[in-house]
């Protein structure tokens, strides 16, 4: 009886395995069924296939208002447009709008539309559309997402007729373009009757962009099919596959093993691995939003203190810039992108970072602080911090209220979603401690990190980063002292001179003085110190060479999953 | 007691376990430091505005407990999450923003299963098996190298096993590297789609497998060498039986009282246990899911997923008490 | 031997041992072995990253290109550290509880129970991961989390243990005399406890080393603590596997397993020696048969259906054998009743199993025969003697409380010996004789449907005579078939097989130390002591005229009805211990008439009539050898 039981069990097992097989069902309509193996165009080089994408996420939300993962805005990119784009090289280009004006006043802008853009389902993009899209960006005040920020410029949008937008702003804007770079027109025909538009799960994901979602499987895979009916001429491959590799080293066994044909990211440590590996190619270069790394202090004045979550608990030697430029002194950016990136990334210098060469503040490179602990230990001993009683740790001076045990021990967090972060801060204790500096590190997670940074301000010092936009201006605002009760400041940093600079450069309209302005800022926040940027990261990515051909890696961003390259690659041979 | 009377005794003590478990996730998440208004949401740029309609639109704008403001004293958090479960609502996900949680754990549980069930079959059937041999075979090789094995597997740490077999499976053996299936190419025919998803299963519920295995194989022993010395066995040998028939009609069913028990328990905790392999394997189940909702401060998930863990332990715990009683006739009170 | 002795013996226990004292050496040395010391600060750069194992690595750098080697030595300090310090924090915690739990019972322990199990629920690697979220990752922290939730297997078999213990006499005598509780319970139910904890204590122990592992594997551990579970985060989130960096992998995850291990081996010794239960059981493979002797040369003994010649058996023990029964010799004729008598441990019951080859492990025949039909049971092949089984010998066996299957009803379990020695009997034929059988020692026939816990004790004993004379053998061993019960039943018992016995006509083997029974009910007797048999006769003979001076003293030591005012005696002294045998005769030391002989010689087997034999130097005139 009980040998037999077995039986029965194995043979339902298999049953039930094929049934589920059988049953993989997707949560989007799947639209697909044509094939997917390359064919060849007569006369001409092959297209068709199936690329297959390995990433390390997975994009968790189908609405551009509410989506804030890179994966998610990698789908948004291939399936949306957007009136004007940017390119690798950092250059504004024309999408939906093929042209832009502004009124002499500044305060109207009027985009002339292209009229062959059409919708997944086969609807005509209009200026309806855009208006739609700007207006429920602007006005839902719970989107989860960030498309409201660059909505709120525009205090009226119309749409005179099908090609033309004109939209009103308050002031002049000095980066009309930066905001239009992540407008994504929705159609208006589907999301209008679906009602609330931050409620609307956007399923079927219906855009005017190069792909079409054929299907998702949340955690698992994205396919995306080419649209044959692209305004700017279809992709030269059939489908487009995203797949998640949550571990890193999966990810890069399965390009090695030909399981994917390209992954978007990996761990440094796997470069002479693949570098070695059969027909793949590892590309480096400047990643296509640019990042960076910081470390920032807790420099909140006690009479600043935010009245309804300011815990203010930092360090009081903090607020000291002498303290601060010593603590930049003890820290060998060098040997911080080693062993934190394995060389592959650039010296740090501030918000700007080098993915932004228009604003980077290459002038200043020069005046940045060097690794050099005799330095840092002179200036700690001449802001009167001295080891009185011999433990290695240099004590405050009178009039320092150092806490209980009244010396120069600093509470250094990061979050644990940074893989590299703990080895920043083992080197950074190490360092410090040679400043008469004592580290006490502790880990949290992002959210964690969140509540005792801003506007709590319950920390001493911080690792953390930094994505960066196309334009500066949102990096800027974090030092100015508006926002250091919202939150966006997390420093608690406060200049009025630098907050004159913030208001002149985001109504510069003339770019050589915004670019001049925004230098100047660079140059208060190095003096001050707020912020030390060790390092901006480089991005990696690799493909497989024996399988598709046209991937865009001599750009000078690395972005191989952008429509830049996906729109152009085709199969090889 | 009667029979039936114990089974509602345990029924209803079941029930309150679950609604105990479930006031404790309530409250477990609320002690989580990080802002539960902020909602699990990323951007720094956010409005106090913003997070006021948030706030509203997640009924986080309650009191936690109890209403002593305006309004009935039941409209709080609590008695609205109670009401809601009741209805089978458990809530919106704060990361994956427009799904509900049933959803997703429907979904995560199901390839959970797929991933624990053959892999506890086999452990079972290998474990019971070997245990039984080497405790049959007591003080033999057979026995030492079976209870070393045991012993091995057991002490081994799943998720490092795992990262051990994922790669030799995978640079050696060509298996895949992660996720459930294979994805674009030529549509497969259902034949070759089960070969697919049982190729991406083979690693995981192998490492599974071996993990479960050595526990299984260690009480089995046990209990087989407890019940080969009892006195009915030796009643069974003097009739005449032979040791064959004996281990099949008299010593296999008291034998496996203590592994049924322990069957049932263990698959209330695989779901759990399944965190690392999924981790290791990119397999998109509970466990991950769960990982990943603490991460993400993700409550409602959080608050789903560890009642779905509990009500299937508790479930499971029942399941096992009421075999047993079934098994055992000398149980009337457990 | 006490418990540590046959601990020390057990090759297990050193391996373990010796494996976790190597961590622990390891640890403690760290500082004096390790190459580097992990902690320093060196300047590195990207090619000493990741560096396979060399002269100046041995194992290889890491992801910051410190030494593995270094680091997996100054590891085993933090891994040993929280797997040891959170597993105390757990056995303190489990054992309050359980020992509460198990004390006061009650209310109060099943609340403390329930509460246990509530725990037992919750999700355990989720809920560390929950928690250590909300406190923090401090190596302090994960202590006290491992420690706060690994207690529930100690609690549970603590309280088990306790609630045991709290019943047992010499507690309650101890409350009686008004002991007071905190008194009782360290000085009673304490030592009792915790070294059946022993086992327990190893397995929270290797469940708390790994525990650290998975935690610091998944990303919750102290990173600026070097643990072998955060050397693996480190390697697996900072690419080790890709990078092919294997020596970064295996040497913490195999140090892992080396100490879990080492530790559960230990575990697995101690559960071995210090739970009884762990001994050795019936279905071992039988020990090979003894060669041909003399006994086999002489050849079946007419006239009887069971005759046991020089039956030695021996049981293994440390370093050797010892001689349970040493040259033992009777007969038993057909349908008669035959008394097998002594005290404890002289040898009776390893006899009757002896000769029936049902002797617990590690007892064998060593030599003699056993003369059955023809045959010589000590030899013949067990696919024949399986056969002959139940069918001409069958057993009731000394405390039926466990001797039936407690999950089958007692009704299969006679249709399963009338089935196997006639399998062409049908089930509802092997039903009916199973009833009448029932009906025929005096219960209802219903009672086939019932199990054997829902049986009495008397009732018990009648379902086992019922069950041994289901396939009408030609002999029926009782082993002590009245020692459980009480004097009423033992009377009905015993009237039952005298009555059983007329009227099947088998023959009765009845092991006993009641000489009032065996002088009721038998028709010859065997006295035996310390291994070899005294004297043996008639009822008649043997007990109104005992030959061997310990037979006298015996018929001495009990109570006659017929004179109830003699007084009696007790025999001075103890029967002889097995590894310690007396040369000569074994009753010599105790012997009231022993003389110089009786030290050196062992008496032979002086027949004194016919079927009367005495082992005694005395009658060796009387007798014709």
């Amino acid at each position: 009886m009980r040998t037999r039981t077995k039986l029965v069990l194995i043979s339902l097992l298999a049953v039930l395995a094929l049934v589920a097989a059988a049953c993989g069902g997707d949560e989007t309509t799947d639209t697909s069924g044509a094939g997917t193996t390359a064919t060849t165009q007569p006369g001409g080089a092959a297209t068709g296939g199936t690329v297959r994408i390995g990433w390390g996420g997975a994009p968790a939300d189908l609405n551009p208002g509410n989506g804030v993962l890179a994966e998610d805005y990698v789908l948004y990119e291939l399936i949306y447009d957007t009136p004007i784009s940017i390119d690798l090289d950092g250059n504004f280009i024309p999408e939906l709008a093929t042209d832009w004006t502004v009124s002499d006043d500044g305060l109207t802008w009027t985009l002339t539309l292209r009229d062959d853009a059409v919708f997944h389902d086969g609807t005509p993009v209009t200026s309806e559309d855009v208006k739609y899209s700007i207006e429920i960006f602007r006005d839902y005040e719970d989107w989860g997402g960030f498309l409201g920020a660059y909505a709120y410029y525009f205090t009226a949008v119309e749409a005179p007729d099908p090609t033309t937008v004109v939209m009103t702003t308050d002031e002049p804007l000095g980066a009309f373009e930066a905001q239009m770079v992540f407008m994504y027109i929705v159609p208006k025909h589907i999301w209008d009757p679906a009602g609330d538009p931050v409620a609307f799960t956007n399923d079927e994901m219906i855009g005017s962009g190069s792909f079409k979602l054929a299907e998702l499987r949340q955690g698992e895979f994205v396919r995306l099919e080419k649209n044959a009916d692209y305004w700017g001429g279809a992709p030269l491959i059939d489908e487009a596959v995203f797949q998640t590799y949550e571990n890193a080293d999966a990810r890069v066994q399965a390009l090695i093993n030909g399981d994917a044909d390209m992954i978007t990211e990996f761990p440094n440590t796997a470069i002479a691995t693949l570098n070695t590996a059969a027909d793949v190619k590892v590309v480096q270069g400047a990643p296509l939003a640019p990042e960076l790394r910081d470390i920032f202090f807790n420099v909140v004045e006690p009479d600043n203190c935010p009245t309804d979550d300011g815990v203010c608990s930092g360090h009081p030697a903090l607020r000291d810039v002498q303290v601060r430029r010593a603590l930049a002194h003890g820290v060998d950016k060098p040997q911080l992108i080693d062993v934190g990136l394995l060389g592959l990334g650039d010296p740090g210098l501030g918000l700007v970072p080098t993915g932004l060469p228009q604003f980077f503040a290459e002038g200043l490179v020069a005046q940045d602080y060097a690794f050099d602990l005799a330095e840092g230990n002179a200036l700690l001993d001449a802001a009167g911090y001295v080891d009185t009683d011999g433990d290695g740790i240099r004590e405050c001076p009178d009039g320092v209220e150092c806490g209980p045990t009244g010396d120069l021990t600093l509470r250094l967090n990061y979050p644990t979603d940074i893989d590299e972060a703990p080895r920043l801060a083992e080197l950074l204790k190490g360092w410090w401690g040679d400043l008469g500096v004592a580290v006490e590190i502790t880990g949290l997670d992002p959210d964690t990190l969140t509540s005792v940074c801003c506007p709590t301000f319950d920390y001493d010092v911080i690792i953390w980063g930094w994505g960066s936009d196309p334009d500066p201006g949102f990096l800027l605002s974090v030092l100015t002292c508006d926002e250091v009760p919202t939150g966006t400041s997390e420093t608690g940093y406060c200049n009025a001179e630098y907050d004159e600079l913030f208001a002149e450069q985001a109504v510069a309209t003339d770019p050589a003085a915004r670019r001049d302005i925004i230098i100047e800022m660079q140059r208060i926040a190095l003096e001050d110190v707020p912020y030390i940027i060790p390092y901006y990261q480089q991005a990696t990515q690799a493909y497989r060479t024996d399988r598709f051909t046209g991937w865009q890696d001599s750009a000078s961003k690395v972005a191989l999953e952008d429509p830049t390259s996906l729109n152009v690659i085709r199969p090889v041979g | 007691m009667s029979r039936g009377k114990l089974l509602l005794r345990k029924f209803a003590w079941a029930l309150v376990t679950v609604m105990v478990v479930v006031t404790f996730n309530f409250f477990l998440f609320r002690v989580l430091p990080g802002d539960p208004a902020k909602a699990g949401v990323k951007d720094p740029r956010i409005t106090p505005q913003q997070v006021a309609a948030l706030q509203e639109r997640f009924g986080l704008d309650k009191p936690v407990f109890l209403n002593l403001e305006e309004g009935p004293w039941y409209d709080s958090q609590y008695f609205r999450y109670f009401g809601a479960l009741a209805q089978g609502d458990l809530g919106t996900s704060y990361s994956f923003k427009n799904r509900t949680v049933a959803e997703l754990l429907s979904r995560s549980i199901v390839n959970t299963v797929w991933l624990v069930l053959p892999a506890q079959l086999l452990a079972i059937m290998a474990g019971v098996a070997l245990g039984l041999l080497a405790a049959w075979k007591r003080g033999t090789k057979i026995d030492v190298s079976a209870l070393t094995f045991g012993l091995f597997t057991w002490s081994l740490p799943t998720f490092f096993l795992g990262i051990i077999l994922l790669f030799v499976g995978s640079r050696y053996l060509g298996f895949p590297i992660g996720g459930r299936v294979t994805v674009g190419g030529a549509p497969l025919s259902a034949w070759s789609q089960a070969g697919d998803v049982l190729g991406h299963l083979f690693l995981p519920t192998l490492t599974f497998t071996l993990v479960l295995l050595g526990e299984y194989l260690l009480i089995m022993r046990s209990s087989v060498v407890e019940v080969f010395s009892e006195d009915y066995i030796l009643t069974a040998k003097a009739k005449g039986l032979s040791t064959i028939e004996i281990i099949r009609r008299h010593g296999l069913r008291n034998a496996m009282l203590p592994i049924v028990t322990l069957i049932a328990l263990n698959l209330g905790f695989t779901v759990s246990g399944a965190i690392q392999v999924e981790t290791v394997f990119s397999w998109p189940g509970l466990g991950k899911l769960t990982v990943d909702a603490v991460s993400q401060r993700d409550y409602p998930l959080l608050q789903g997923a560890f009642l779905l863990l509990a009500v299937s332990v508790i479930a499971a715990n029942l399941i096992a008490e009421l075999i047993y009683l079934r098994l055992d006739p000398r149980v009337t009170e457990v | 031997m006490s418990a540590w002795a046959r601990l020390r013996r057990n090759r297990l226990f050193w391996i373990g041992a010796g494996m976790l004292g190597s961590a622990i050496l390891v640890a403690t040395l760290a500082s004096v072995i390790a190459p580097y010391d992990p902690y320093a600060q060196v300047r590195v750069t990207v090619s000493d990253i990741y560096v396979g194992p060399s002269g100046t690595h041995l194992l290889g750098t890491d992801d910051a290109g410190k030494d593995v080697l270094s680091g997996l030595i100054y590891g085993a300090r933090v891994s040993l550290l929280v797997g040891f310090t959170a597993a105390l924090i757990s056995l303190f915690i489990g054992g309050v509880i359980g020992i509460i739990a198990g004390y006061r019972g009650g209310r109060t322990g099943n609340l403390l129970m329930r509460f246990t199990d509530f725990f037992l629920v919750i999700p355990d690697l989720a809920l560390q991961i929950v928690i250590v979220a909300i406190v923090g990752q401090s190596l302090r922290n994960i202590i006290l989390v491992i420690g706060a939730l690994g207690w529930t297997t100690t609690a549970r078999l603590v309280r088990a243990q306790t609630l045991t213990v709290r019943e047992r006499k010499f507690v309650q005598r101890a409350k009686a005399i008004g002991a007071g509780d905190l008194h009782v319970l360290i000085h009673h139910v304490f030592p009792q406890v915790v070294p059946l904890m022993l086992a327990n204590t190893v397995l929270v122990i290797s469940l708390a080393i790994l525990s650290e592992s998975t935690l610091a594997f998944i990303g919750l551990g102290d990173p600026t603590v070097i643990s072998w579970g955060q050397m693996l985060n480190f390697a697996f989130t900072r690419g080790a596997v890709s990078a092919g960096a294997w020596w970064a992998l295996m040497p913490p995850g195999l140090a892992i397993v080396w100490v879990v291990l080492g530790t559960t081996l230990l575990g697995n010794a101690a559960e071995e020696v210090l739970n009884p239960r762990m001994t050795r059981h019936h279905l071992e493979p039988e020990a090979p048969l003894p060669p041909p002797d003399a006994s086999t040369a002489a050849g079946p003994v007419p006239d009887t259906v069971l005759a046991i010649r020089d039956l030695r058996v021996g049981f293994e023990a440390d370093g050797g054998e010892l001689m349970a029964i040493d040259r033992v010799s009777f007969d038993v004729r057909p349908g008669e009743s035959l008394g097998l008598v002594g005290e404890s441990g002289c040898g009776k019951t390893t006899a009757m199993l002896g000769s029936l080859r049902l002797l617990p492990p590690g007892g064998h025949i060593v030599s003699g025969a056993v003369w059955h039909d023809g045959r010589d049971l000590a030899r013949l092949d067990s696919g024949e003697l399986r056969d002959l089984r139940w069918d001409s010998l069958s057993v009731v066996f000394q405390g039926a409380m466990n001797a039936l299957n407690p999950v089958q009803r007692v009704g299969a379990q006679i249709t399963e010996a009338i089935q196997l020695h006639k399998p062409e009997t049908d089930d509802a034929a092997a039903r009916g004789q199973a009833r009448r059988l029932l009906e025929l020692v005096g219960m209802s026939p219903d009672w086939a449907d019932q199990y054997p816990h829902q049986f009495s004790g008397g009732m018990r004993q009648r379902a086992m005579i019922a069950l041994a004379l289901a396939c009408n053998p030609s002999v029926v061993v009782a082993d002590e078939p009245t020692t459980a019960l009480d004097v009423m039943i033992q009377a009905q018992v015993m009237d039952l097989l005298v009555r059983l016995r007329e009227e099947f006509g088998m023959a009765l083997v009845l092991i006993t130390h009641d000489l009032g029974v065996v002088a009721e009910t038998c028709d010859r007797v065997v006295v035996m002591y310390g291994g070899v048999v005294a004297e043996q006769g008639t009822v008649a003979e043997v007990f109104s005229d005992p030959l061997h001076p310990y037979t006298r003293l015996l018929l001495q030591a009990f109570p006659d009805i017929d004179d109830p005012d003699r007084a009696l005696v007790s025999i001075p002294g103890a029967p002889p211990r097995l590894d310690d045998l007396p040369t000569g005769c074994r009753f010599a030391p105790r012997c009231p008439q022993a003389f110089e002989r009786c030290g050196q010689e062992r008496p032979a087997d002086y027949q004194v009539g016919d079927g009367r034999r005495v082992s005694c130097f005395l009658v060796e005139e009387m007798s014709r050898v």
